[in-house]
Order: structure tokens, then sequence, then C-alpha cells
């Protein structure tokens, strides 16, 4: 589903350049959950910016089914992200003014999806993610396990191709965190591609494949055998 | 969405109350002043507009030219044969009316009388003006001499009831007059005002003086209403000669110039329009703006100062797949929102000060909710307002990138937007500050003028009209007056001692050339004891007296007079007045006569029983005034029961002429207030808010040692180092205004420095007390409070 190649971004300041990416080559398989890992300043979280269209490379290429997404300008980038494209972050990134309910409402209404339908999708989900007591309380009322779940609900309301996931259990305690790992799990049974980043190995261990980030360059990668197996 | 957004706002709005407070109350005080000031410029604009046929007016005007042909003057007042002709001889003319300019007469209605504003008009005046008639016929009201239509307010003072078609009103205690109109009342911004409204023929029969028809003797307006394809400039070509024609002599050239632009450009330099109250207009509206502008400055910078808390929220939403424009759209809604909550705000604060503002500028002001042009008026205001004041912070919040933000690594926009707002405070402290000292040197100029000598007794001295049977029975007033021990003397004479009455030219004296004819001398004309009554110094000779016969021929010259004619000895000088010889008996030193703030024509007092219209009182000081006033009130009824007695102080009428200065000093006090006012409570919002984001430093600094005075220090320098730079900027523009301003006065004080200082130190010390209570407030909290805070 995804074919990146040469991928390569400098950060500059006035004093320094950083290469964040150096020639990443990187293929996504529809259906797969794969984990990028790697030790702090490797460029996973960058590459991962750069696959959810949040940021420019220098030069590379991304192909998304085929279509090159790095010359779309920034309203054609606005729409594929909001059409395929899912979001869940380490520190949930919930609305504070908005409540749970209309938090996940809030892709679908950028998406124009008719009241109805919104409202229908969007019972769905909370139900699917268990937080439908919780459907008119706000974020701050919240448990972090809880947020991070209505966080996954938001991603996954669009019914997006691809589900991007930046540390997603980094602010959660253990328990909380296997939580929503087992959440991401179903969902990729289900059939949606992740992608996610994480320091964690444990929740690396959760994925297809995990691949070793260092300095901008994939330094290794491996199939996790046990949960390929179940794939199959 | 929408309907998301709006919720969004409305729980911002509700978690941040106390700058929402801030935001809303000085935008509603900001939106009311602004409105309150518009209410005032959109009267002022359709001063004389109101009528269908307003645009077809004109009023004639006379430019007056000097020997050399430079034109010297621009007058408003006509002789009586001007307008007839006008209407005779060109066919444009489609109606003409003389009037009077408005005085006050005696009318009854058999038990009771009161003095009202008459005016005298011909009868086209009726399809001049199209006045609303409540009762009676338009096209006959004033086909009679003895006619008479009164506005539906005099109707019921008069009658008690507006249906008083065909009733008596007694006029001036001689004629009786029938009812034929009454009419709405004519709005206050229109220039032909009155109570009454009689037929010229009236005029003409109660008067000697209005039978004789003539091109300069100019007691009246003449308007005129021209077809609607007349060509205003081509006539005024054809009538330019016109007085020339007739009176040879003259140097009097008249032209036509639109009714409806007198009010607001009433002023003529060399014969062309130079102003007038549209500078006032003017500046009113540069004030309301200003004031406004301070309120949108206060959203913005509270706006871009809560950046941060809404960059989050951006970021989300443009990573979910909001689009730039409808995080702009979202913004401005929420700016829109508050804008519409202090309209409605503001427009209970208009309300409420309406009447004060009234009482102040001496106007009857209304908002006239019914109108439509009203509400779309307002509502542009609150459109524009809310795109100003939400332009920037839409602009600036939907440009935040969402990784950055997300990340908290927003800090380059940060030094940028915290320039953007430092401009701006300082643009706001500028105003404030400008419109302080203006305000200083408004008072001080005011106090300059009325520190000038006045040139004559000015308290304790009371005039009344001299009315009715007063005129013939002067000699028995005086005698009774002074037996009561109300009053020490009194004088008739033809005018008041405090407002400008008479002027004439052609006067003769040895020496004195063709040129000198032209010379304007003001003129009052009196019998005994003018001197002695109202306290002018003399120089040299004496007041008329009964000692001596011949003052019945005799002038008394002030000493600007005495200089203009080049008297040498100017006691027993033989003069030609008004065509007949006249001895100087006595030069007198200058007295203010019209306005304070510029020099008077040379003064000539005459020795004249004729000319009688005031009387003019000294009170005796060794009883209380009250008993005084009411002696005098008992005699005069007595002597002349059918009149109302009017007894008038001279200083309350003297206090008038200072009147336009003195509401310019209360409205820009007033709005420099609220300028000040409105900049603090941005200040206070801003300090509140950096107090808030630098609490970590605080109590890091506080576990390090730091005193409160330091910290308050800390907090308060940056602000106060943005005042100090406007008021830099703001002294040398307001010293530059106030500069020009003052020079336009012939006697003016100058711009001082104490006032500058007295106005830079106020600010600081206001803006002081604003940031450091926030200060105070921050450098107080316990340090482990500001720790775990963070």
């Amino acid at each position: 589903m995804i074919k990146i190649s040469n991928l390569e971004k400098v950060y500059k300041t006035e004093e320094i350049e950083t290469t964040a990416l150096n020639g990443i080559n990187l293929h996504v398989q529809a259906g797969e959950f794969v984990s990028i890992m790697g030790p702090s300043g490797c460029g996973k979280s960058t590459l991962l910016n750069v696959m959810g269209l949040l940021d420019k490379p220098e030069s590379g290429s991304y192909k998304f089914l085929e279509t090159e997404l790095l010359t779309m300008n920034d309203r054609e980038r606005s729409n594929f992200r909001k059409q395929h494209m899912g979001f869940v972050f380490q520190n949930f990134n919930l609305i504070d003014e908005l409540t749970v309910f209309e938090n996940v409402e809030l892709p679908l209404i950028y998406n124009k999806v008719p009241a109805a339908e919104r409202k229908k999708l969007v019972n769905e989900i909370i139900e699917r993610m268990n937080i439908v007591n919780r459907s008119g309380h706000f974020p701050q009322q919240l448990s972090g396990g809880q947020q991070q779940r209505v966080a996954v609900a938001r991603a996954l309301v669009t019914k997006p191709k691809l589900v991007l996931a930046d540390e997603p259990t980094g602010n959660l305690d253990s328990s909380h965190g296997n939580e929503v790992m087992e959440l991401l799990c179903e969902l990729n049974e289900q059939g949606t591609t992740i992608v996610m980043v994480t320091h964690s190995s444990h929740d690396a261990s959760f994925s297809n494949r995990i691949i070793n980030l260092k300095d901008g360059h994939v330094i290794s990668e491996k199939i996790n055998k046990t949960r390929t197996e179940e794939l199959i | 969405m929408f309907k998301l957004n709006f919720k969004i706002a409305l729980r911002n709005i509700w978690r941040n109350r106390s700058s929402s407070l801030i935001n809303i109350s000085g935008l509603a005080i900001g939106l009311a002043a602004c409105l309150l000031l518009l209410l005032y410029v959109s009267y002022e604009w359709s001063f004389d507009k109101q009528g269908k046929d307003s645009a077809q007016l004109y009023q004639v005007l006379t430019n007056y030219t000097k020997e050399n042909g430079e034109i010297d003057g621009t007058g408003q007042s006509t002789g009586n044969a001007i307008g007839p002709v006008l209407k005779e001889d060109y066919p444009e003319v489609e109606g003409m009316a003389r009037l009077t300019h408005g005085w006050d007469e005696l009318v009854a209605n058999g038990q009771s009388s009161f003095k009202k504003k008459v005016v005298y008009a011909d009868q086209d005046i009726l399809t001049l003006f199209d006045y609303t008639f409540i009762y009676g016929d338009r096209r006959t009201a004033m086909d009679g001499p003895n006619n008479v239509i009164l506005t539906e307010s005099a109707a019921k003072i008069l009658f008690g009831t507006t249906d008083v078609l065909n009733r008596t009103v007694r006029h001036e205690n001689k004629d009786d007059l029938k009812v034929t109109g009454v009419i709405k009342d004519i709005p206050k911004n229109s220039s032909v005002v009155f109570d009454f409204l009689l037929p010229w023929a009236l005029l003409v029969k109660n008067n000697d003086w209005a039978q004789h028809i003539g091109w300069t003797n100019n007691n009246w307006a003449t308007v005129v209403k021209l077809s609607k394809t007349a060509d205003v400039e081509q006539l005024n070509k054809q009538i330019h000669g016109l007085i020339k024609k007739h009176e040879p002599e003259s140097q009097a050239s008249p032209f036509l110039y639109p009714l409806s632009k007198l009010h607001l450009y009433g002023k003529f330099t060399k014969g062309i329009s130079s102003g007038g109250e549209i500078e006032q207009v003017r500046l009113f509206m540069g004030l309301a703006i200003g004031i406004l502008l301070i309120a949108c400055i206060n959203f913005m910078n509270m706006a871009t100062a809560k950046s941060e808390k809404r960059a989050k929220e951006v970021g989300i939403k443009k990573t979910i797949g909001a689009t730039r424009g409808s995080l702009v759209t979202q913004f401005l809604m929420e700016s829109l929102m508050l804008t519409l909550c202090s309209s409605i705000l503001a427009i209970a604060l208009i309300e409420l000060c309406l009447p004060l503002f009234n009482n102040l500028l001496g106007i009857e002001l209304s908002v006239a909710y019914a109108n439509p042009l009203l509400w779309i008026s307002l509502i542009t205001v609150v459109l524009v307002t809310g795109l100003i004041a939400g332009s920037y912070p839409a602009f600036y919040l939907s440009s935040f990138n969402p990784i950055q933000v997300l990340k908290k690594k927003n800090t380059k926009r940060g030094i940028q937007s915290v320039s953007l707002r430092q401009v701006l405070v300082v643009g706001q402290f500028c105003f404030a500050v400008i419109l302080m000292i203006a305000t200083a040197m408004i008072y001080k100029q005011i106090q300059f003028i009325k520190d000038r000598p006045v040139g004559y007794e000015v308290s304790e001295l009371v005039e009344m009209p001299q009315d009715g049977e007063l005129a013939v029975k002067f000699e028995l007033l005086k005698d009774k007056l002074l037996k009561s021990g109300a009053v020490t003397s009194l004088y008739q004479s033809s005018g008041s001692m405090a407002y400008v009455g008479s002027n004439f030219w052609g006067m003769e004296w040895p020496g004195s050339t063709e040129v000198d004819k032209q010379v304007v001398f003001n003129q009052i004309g009196t019998t005994y004891d003018f001197v002695k009554t109202t306290g002018i110094k003399m120089i040299v000779g004496r007041d008329f007296s009964e000692k001596f016969a011949s003052d019945t021929a005799a002038v008394l010259l002030g000493k600007s007079a005495v200089k203009r004619m080049n008297l040498i000895n100017p006691i027993g000088t033989v003069i030609k007045y008004q065509g007949s010889p006249r001895t100087v008996i006595g030069v007198f030193e200058d007295f203010i006569w019209g306005s304070p703030f510029k020099t008077d024509d040379p003064m000539v007092v005459t020795f004249n029983k004729e000319w009688r219209s005031t009387i003019t009182m000294r009170l005796n000081t060794a009883n209380p005034a009250a008993t005084n006033i009411a002696a005098i009130e008992r005699i005069v009824k007595e002597i002349n029961p059918a009149y109302p007695v009017e007894v008038k102080y001279v200083d309350q009428i003297y206090a008038r002429k200072l009147k336009t200065q003195k509401v310019l000093g209360t409205l820009s006090n007033l709005f420099g207030g609220l300028a000040i006012f409105i900049s603090c409570l941005g200040l206070f919002g801003l300090a509140a808010y950096s107090a808030e984001q630098r609490t970590k430093e605080i109590g890091v600094r506080k576990v390090l040692g730091a005193s409160i005075a330091g910290l308050m220090q800390l907090l308060s320098v940056s602000f106060l180092k943005m005042v100090l730079i406007a008021i830099v900027i703001a002294v040398p523009i307001a010293t530059y205004i106030m500069d020009t301003w003052l020079k336009g006065f012939e006697f003016h004080t100058s711009v001082s420095w104490l006032v500058i200082v007295l106005a830079a130190v106020g600010t600081i010390a206001i803006a002081l007390l604003t940031v450091s209570f926030q200060a105070y407030k921050a450098a107080k909290t316990n340090p482990v409070d500001a720790l775990k805070y963070q």
C-alpha cells in the first residue's frame, strides 16, 4: 500500500543542520501492523509525520496506493489526509472544549458527512471502544486510558485505510497501555493498516514487523513471527 | 460544523471568564462610545436634510468686497428686497421665503401668557419645507395676515391639546390671531426652528422698520427653492451684480448656497466655503474610530496572548483535516460572537448614557429603533469590528504548524507575536496620552479666556427684555426699582452687555477719509447711568448726564475706537454719526462684547432714547440676591402685567460664550478617560496572562531567594517600557495638534511642559497601578504552588 523511497529530511537552524531522514526506503503492505523503533532523535517521529503528510521531506518519493503524495499542494494533502488517515498521539490531543462525542464526530464534520450518518457512525465506534457511557463528558473528566480510547475512536471513525500512532501508550500506565495495544491489534485484525512509533519493545511485540531506525537510516527489519503466523 | 464551532466558542468564553469579561466589557465601552459619537455625527449630518425637497433649497448669502476687490466677509442675512425679485425675474426660482431669525414673543391663550420662539415668513415657506400638518390645510394656512401656525408642543403648552384649529392666540398683547394649522414639531437639527409661524404681513403691519423695502437692510434670511433642472452656478453668475444694480454704493454680491450644506460648511474665507461644524463632526468621527480601535486592539492582544492555549486545538483540527479557511472562519465567528455580546451591552450603555450626552451637547439624540437604517449601520459596525478584532488572531492562530504546536516547539512565532502586541499597546497608549494632553490644554485655554478681564463688573449684573409697557414706562420703573432698594442703578439700551447687538459703518470724524467710511463699529444706544451700572472704566470724560441737556447729542467712545480714529484730544470732538453731528464726552476702556477669543470691533456708545430692547440693572449687594430678584419681579409685573418677567444674570450669559470649548473639553475628557480605561483594561489582561505564563519562573526565582519587590519589578518593567515609548511618541504629536488648535484663537495660552509632564506621569502611574496589581498577586503566590502547577 505504501512505497517510500530515498526519503531525505534535513532540519536547519541558524547554526546547524540535522539530517533526520537519510535515504529511507520502506514498503508497507495493506493490513500490516508496523512498528518503528529507535533511540531518541533517530528520525522515527519525522518519518511518521512525513507519512501522515504533516511534514514535507526535502526529496524522495512517497506513494500511497500508487498515488504520489509529495507533489501535492497543501489543500490536496489536507484532503487526502482526512480521507485516508487517522492519527493517535502520545498525549491524546483531544480538544478540551468538546465532549467525547463531539471530539469523535469532528473528523466526520470535516469530511462533510451528513448529521444523521455522523451520529450513527460515532455511536458505533464509541460503543466498540466501550466509552458510550462517557460520551457527554469532557476529556479532562476521563482517565488517561479512556482519553486514548477516545483518540483511537476519533482516528477510526472515518474508517481510514492507514492509522498512524505516535507512542500511543507513552502517557499511560501498563494496564491502560495494554488495553490500547489490544485495541490496535483488534483493529489490525479487522483490516486496518497501522504504523506505530514506539520505544517500548513490549508494545512493538504486538506488531507484525519491527523497523529499527538510527540516524535517519533503517538499520534492521524484523518480522514478528508470532503475529505474522496469527495473521496467516 | 457551525454548531460545533459555536459550542467551542461558548465554552471558551465561559472557561476564560475573566479575560472574556475584559474583552466584552472593553469592546462594549468602545462600541458604546463609538455608536454614541456616530449618532451625533448622523444628527449633524442630516441637518436640514429632512424635507423631501431639501436638495432644492438654497439660502441667499452675500459676499462683501473691499475697495481692492478682495472678498472681505460672507453674510447669511439679506435685505427684504432680493427675495421677491429673485422669484419674479428668474424662472428657476420656484418658491421664496423671507424669514426672521427667530426670537421670543409674547403669546397668550386668554388666561396665561408665554414667551415663545416665533418666525415670520412668506407664505411660500409651506412649500419649501414640507411640514407635517396635524390640523389645517397647507395651501391656505398662511393666506391671511392674522393667521398663526403652531407646532404640536406649542399647541399643547398653550391649550393643552393639539386640536386647536380656529382658536385664538393673543399675540404681543395686541393682535388676536387665528390658528390655521398645527404641525408636527420641527426636528432639532433644522436651521429654521420655531414654536409659532407667523405671516410676513403681520411683521410688516406691526413694525415700521420692516415696511421699508431695501437691499442692504440685512435683517432677514432668504431661502429659495430652485427647480430640479436649475443650474445654480449659472444662476449665481446672473445674480452676481443684483444688489449693486439697485444700490450702486453697496459692495455686496449675493449668491445661492445649498441650505443643507450651510450648517456643516457655514464658514467662509474670501467668499469660499472653508469648513464650519464639519470640523467638529470630523473630530468626533476620529474619536469614535480611535476609541473603537483601542478596544479592538485589546481584543487582538488578548486573543493572541492566549494563542498557546488555542494552538493545541488548531494542531489537532489541522491533523484531522481542517483547512486553514475553516479555522479562520471559526476564529472570526468567535470574535463576532464576542462583538455581538458587546454590542448588546453597548446598546444598554447607550440608553443609560444618552440623556447625559444630550444634556452635555444641548441636543436631543435618540436611538430610532424602528429605523432599518440604524440596524443596518449597527450590524455593519458590529461586523466590521468583529472582523477587525478577529482578523489578526484568526490568521495568526490558523497559521500554526500542527506538528510544531502539538510538540510545543512554538517559540519563533511567539517572539514575533510579542513584538506586534507591543506595537499595538504602544499605539493604544499613544492615543490615550494625546487625548489626555488635549484635554488639559483645552481646559487651560478655557481658563485663560475666563481670566481675560471682561472690562465691566459682570457679577451681580442682571438684565431683562424691555417688553410691552416697560418701553414707555421706563422712568416709572426706574423710580420704583431704585426706591425698592433692590438695585443700585439701571439703564435702558439697544441691547445686552453680554452679546453683540448691532454694528454700523459710514462714520465720519475730523481727518477721516473715504476708506474710513468702510470701517465697521459696534454700537449701543442708551440713555443715562450706562457707565455707573456696568462699571466700565472711564479713561477720560464722563457718562451721559441729565445735568447737560446737550448730552442727548453726545457719544462715548471705546479706547480702540479712539485709536482707530486717530483722535488726539477726543473729548469735545464732533463726529458725524448716522448722518448727524455728535460730541464725544467720554472715552472708556474696551470691554468684551462679542467672542472673548478675539478682539471686538471698535465701540461707540450713543445717546438714544428710541432704541429700547434691554434693561440692565446692578443688584444691591446689601440684600440677598433672591430678595432683590423677587422685588424686581414684583415691580415689573405691576407695571407690565401682560408679560412674564425674565431676569437673567449677565455673568451666566457671558459664560455661554465658552460653551463650545467647554463641550469640547468635556468630550475629550470623557473620551480620553475612556481611552485610558480601555487601554488599562487591556494592559490588565496582558499582565495577568504574562504572570500566569511565568508562574514557574516566579516559583523558581522565589525558591532561589528573589524578593517580592524584585519580582514585581521583573513583571512590570516590560509593560512600563511600552507606556514610556507611547509617551515619547505621543508628546510631539499632541504638542503639534494642540499648538495648531490654539493658534486658531486670537487670544490663546501656550502648550506648557507642566501639562505634558503631568499627563505623562499620570499615564505612567495609572499603568503602573494596573500592572503591579497583577505582578503583586503573582509574586505573592506560594512558590511550591507555582512549581507544582507546571
